[in-house]
């Protein structure tokens, strides 16, 4: 007996605003990818608090799946990270504008 | 308040606050620091929530592989960090935490509405390894393929972007 | 033989405009002219024949039905009697003789395939009203003039001013056509066939109070087109158009349309002896009006044009006595010398050229033109009631048909025309001493040239009807019998005229009127004019008649300009200020959305990122609503 499922969640949730905040508000493109990786911890942090209420494995399995998926996006993002950095020399998010219009 | 009760609650408050400081560090060296930290709290966690193997799994993939590849990737590219302009910090601020706010509210009435179906305090329990992979390889045998091959893809397009930019960081060669 | 040579009669003309229209550009001009010609030969020909063969009798033909509505039914019908045949040979006659004067008149005009089309169309129309039966056919012909003579009038398009006399006819005339087609609905709701067989069959089934409402209806239908008060306005601006076209249209045919709707619908009149009166009311002060203002006129058209409502103010002054035939008899005499005064005028202003003041006419016109200014001579004889010319006759006529009624209205009438029957001397003789006597008022020489042969010619067939026309209807007592108004008689519906004035009584009178008249304009314009005071030309009085008593001015002020102005308003107020800017600011208002839209697209990934977890906010936000 430890504590209601509902405190769990909210852990998640405020760890997930934190992350989205960090995400949105900084410019730097390694802070912003830092942002996703909590956001996506915090959604391990739900599903295996989860789990353990419905005493079901499927939220375990899957925070092993969010795992793999973050060990790829981080790899394939700071690859890119790199790419800019050799290309232009910078790492400002809103310098990289060519998606506009 | 059980033994157990107050660990998780200590546990959740070094996640916060080590969280909080990787977010709003201006250095980037100290936020994948802080980072790192609330990554090992949240295998302890992890592991309070009978879930052993995540917990090794959250401490060798995520803090151990992910993390050192951001130490690496800072230690390499050496950003620099533009100075943040102090004057209007409050006045930006506010609209990001409005929404943080009415976010956060909307989801403790999702959170909080429906009786939970398990009622009070969560039960102990653990799932050893030996039952988790079991059920992840019955149930779950495609996703774990499907993955194994989508890193296989990272690998090769993380390859791919950095193969053309060869020799030393100044070579302004097209790839 | 009287249908077939009847319906001829109607459809030549009809044949000829269609003509005009379909080849008139691939012919020569003398094709055109001549195929206009010819048509009209060949009405005149068949109505001749049509009032010969059926002499006496009444038929009717039916041409083919036109459509139906329940009970109404609407076909081109003819009513075949001997006034609606005589009707059509005058039309022809006069018409046939305009379309020969036009050829030379016309001789230098573009546009004369619309002209030929046009007065041909006119007359084809001009015989359905006084053939039809059928009231929506007789519609069409009615309406069809005043189309026609819209065209023609304003036939020098190029010039505004025409044009704007052309759209007053038209907007006059209208006016007058809405009572007709309220009295047509007015008689179908009581029951009765619209057309004149009907009528003529059925008006004493009619209550009073319909008859008179009826005949009310039909007097400003018929004021609308004879140019009567209050309708009058038109007629002197009509004068715009080509001067066979005043001549056929505006003296002969048109302007007595309405006389001769009264005429053929008489029996409804007659039910109603106010209205009657009020026939012979608005009659006379037309007459008076038409004659005061001519006497003031300095064109030599618009004198004629203001005669011209002044006598057909006579022709309703007879209907309103209570003699429809008098009323046909002064229709047709006017019809004569009317359109030889338009042609000799015609005639005087092409050898002027252009000239249209007749105070810069004078005594060497008489010498240079004589074979213009006899013709004219006898025309303003007629004209003045100079016995013995026709005009004696008919006008005697109609005195003596308003003195036969009893009552004290009629008397006032009486005393009324026979001012105006003065003035009409006066103003005549002013016009010929103006014209043919005396000293030009030009400053540079009078050079008038000469005219062509075929026009002038023209001009004595109507002098020398002008004398003998009269032997139409001459009054009883001399020896002659009423030979119009017997034949006019046997066709329904036209009562016997009231009979009882001395009839030589009348003769003296209005030969006594006519010297009258003439006297007084020889010492006014005369060789002796410089013994006596001079005419004020000039002074506010003259003035105003030859403004025609300022109804023009009226009712430019009180209906047209407000109505402009109104239109002005609404155009510029409310479609441009209103309808287009709130089109247009519909359009700017879009515009300026999509491009605060636009802004959206910053191509920062921070912006993106937060449009992203707007979105996730806002599923959170409709989730949580939806569970609390």
């Amino acid at each position: 007996m430890i504590v209601p499922l509902e405190h769990v969640l909210v852990l998640a949730l405020a760890v997930f605003l934190m992350g989205a905040g960090c995400a949105l508000l900084r410019r730097n493109l390694i802070m912003i990818l830092l942002g996703v990786e909590i956001m996506l911890n915090a959604s391990g942090i739900a599903f295996v608090g989860s789990s353990l209420a419905w005493r079901e494995l499927h939220g375990q399995a899957f925070v092993l799946f969010i795992m793999g998926v973050a060990a790829a996006e981080v790899a394939v993002g700071l690859a890119l990270v790199v790419y800019a950095h050799r290309r232009t020399g910078r790492l400002d998010a809103d310098h990289f504008s060519k998606l506009r219009e | 308040m059980t033994f157990f009760g107050a660990l998780f609650y200590i546990l959740a408050a070094v996640i916060l606050v080590s969280t909080g400081l990787a977010v709003s560090s201006r250095i980037l060296m100290h936020a994948v620091i802080h980072l790192i930290v609330a990554l090992l709290a949240t295998a302890l966690l992890f592991f309070l929530l009978g879930a052993p193997l995540l917990a090794a799994f959250q401490v060798i993939v995520y803090a151990g592989a992910i993390m050192v590849l951001f130490l690496f990737i800072v230690m390499l590219i050496r950003p620099v960090e533009e100075p943040r302009p102090r004057s209007r910090r409050l006045w930006r601020l506010a609209p990001p935490l409005v929404l943080a706010g009415v976010t956060f509210a909307a989801a403790l009435v999702l959170v909080f509405a429906e009786p939970a179906g398990t009622g009070g305090r969560l039960e102990l329990a653990s799932a050893s390894p030996r039952e988790l992979s079991e059920f992840v390889f019955r149930e779950y045998w495609l996703a774990v393929e499907t993955v194994a091959f989508l890193l296989f893809l990272a690998l090769a397009g993380a390859y791919y972007l950095v193969r053309g930019t060869r020799g030393s960081p100044d070579n302004t060669e097209e790839p | 033989m009287v249908q077939s040579a009847a319906i001829l009669a109607l459809i030549l003309p009809l044949l000829g405009f269609v003509f005009h229209v379909a080849a008139g550009r691939f012919v020569s001009r003398r094709t055109v002219e001549t195929a206009a010609c010819a048509a009209i030969l060949g009405s005149l020909i068949g109505a001749c024949l049509a009032l010969a063969a059926g002499w006496g009798q009444a038929g009717s033909v039916t041409l083919f039905p036109w459509f139906r509505a329940g009970d109404f039914a609407a076909s081109f019908d003819l009513l075949l009697d001997p006034l609606s045949l005589l009707m059509a040979v005058l039309v022809g006659f006069i018409s046939l003789l305009v379309h020969c004067y036009s050829v030379p008149f016309m001789r230098g005009d573009p546009g004369y395939i619309r002209y030929y089309g046009y007065l041909n169309l006119f007359v084809f129309f001009m015989l359905a009203v006084a053939l039809a039966d059928n009231l929506v056919f007789l519609f069409l012909g009615w309406e069809g003039m005043g189309l026609c003579s819209y065209s023609l009038i304003g036939h020098w398009f190029h010039s505004g001013e025409r044009t704007a006399a052309a759209r007053k006819a038209f907007l006059v005339t209208r006016t007058g056509d809405v009572a007709f087609l309220i009295g047509v609905a007015l008689l179908f709701a009581q029951g009765v066939d619209p057309s004149v067989s009907s009528i003529q069959a059925q008006a004493a089934s009619l209550s009073g109070g319909t008859a008179a409402l009826l005949g009310l209806l039909l007097l400003w239908a018929a004021a609308g087109k004879s140019a009567q008060f209050p309708l009058l306005v038109w007629l002197p601006d009509a004068m715009a158009g080509p001067t066979p076209v005043s001549a056929l249209i505006h003296a002969a045919t048109m302007a007595a349309s309405g006389v001769y709707l009264l005429a053929r619908l008489f029996p409804v009149l007659a039910l109603s002896p106010t209205v009657l009166l009020g026939i012979g009311a608005v009659g006379t002060l037309t007459a008076l009006w038409g004659a005061a203002s001519a006497l003031a006129q300095r064109d030599i058209k618009r004198v004629l044009a203001w005669s011209t409502l002044s006598q057909v103010g006579f022709m309703m002054l007879a209907i309103g006595a209570g003699d429809p035939a008098a009323s046909m008899f002064h229709l047709i005499v006017h019809a004569i010398f009317k359109s030889l005064l338009f042609l000799a005028a015609g005639c005087l202003i092409q050898a002027l050229g252009e000239e249209h003041d007749i105070f810069a006419m004078g005594g060497k016109l008489r010498h240079r033109l004589p074979h213009v200014f006899w013709p004219f001579f006898f025309g303003v004889l007629a004209l003045a009631a100079v016995p013995p010319f026709s005009g004696f006759w008919s006008k005697g006529r109609v005195l003596s048909a308003v003195l036969a009624q009893p009552g004290a209205g009629y008397t006032a009438l009486a005393l009324a025309a026979s001012a105006a029957a003065l003035l009409t001397s006066l103003y005549a003789f002013r016009l010929l001493l103006l014209a043919f006597f005396g000293r030009s008022a030009r400053t540079d020489a009078l050079r008038p040239e000469s005219v062509p042969g075929s026009m002038s010619g023209i001009l004595w067939p109507l002098a020398l009807l002008c004398l003998m026309a009269g032997t139409l209807d001459l009054p009883g007592h001399w020896g002659a019998s009423n030979w119009l108004t017997g034949v006019l008689a046997s066709a329904p519906g036209l009562p016997h005229g009231p009979e009882g004035v001395s009839e030589a009584l009348v003769a003296l009178l209005d030969s006594a009127l006519a010297l009258a008249g003439l006297l007084l304009a020889l010492l006014a314009y005369g060789p002796m004019e410089r013994f006596f005071p001079r005419i004020p030309e000039g002074a506010r009085l003259w003035n105003l008649m030859a403004r025609g008593f300022g109804l023009d001015g009226t009712y430019e002020r009180i209906l047209a300009r407000p109505y402009r102005s109104g239109a002005n308003l609404l155009w510029l107020r409310v479609e441009q200020g209103l309808l287009e800017t709130a089109s247009s600011g519909a359009a700017a208002l879009l515009g300026r959305a999509s491009s605060g839209v636009r802004l959206w697209t910053t191509g920062r990934l921070s912006t993106y990122l937060l449009m992203l977890l707007a979105g996730l906010v806002l599923i959170l936000l409709i989730a949580a609503g939806m569970r609390s």
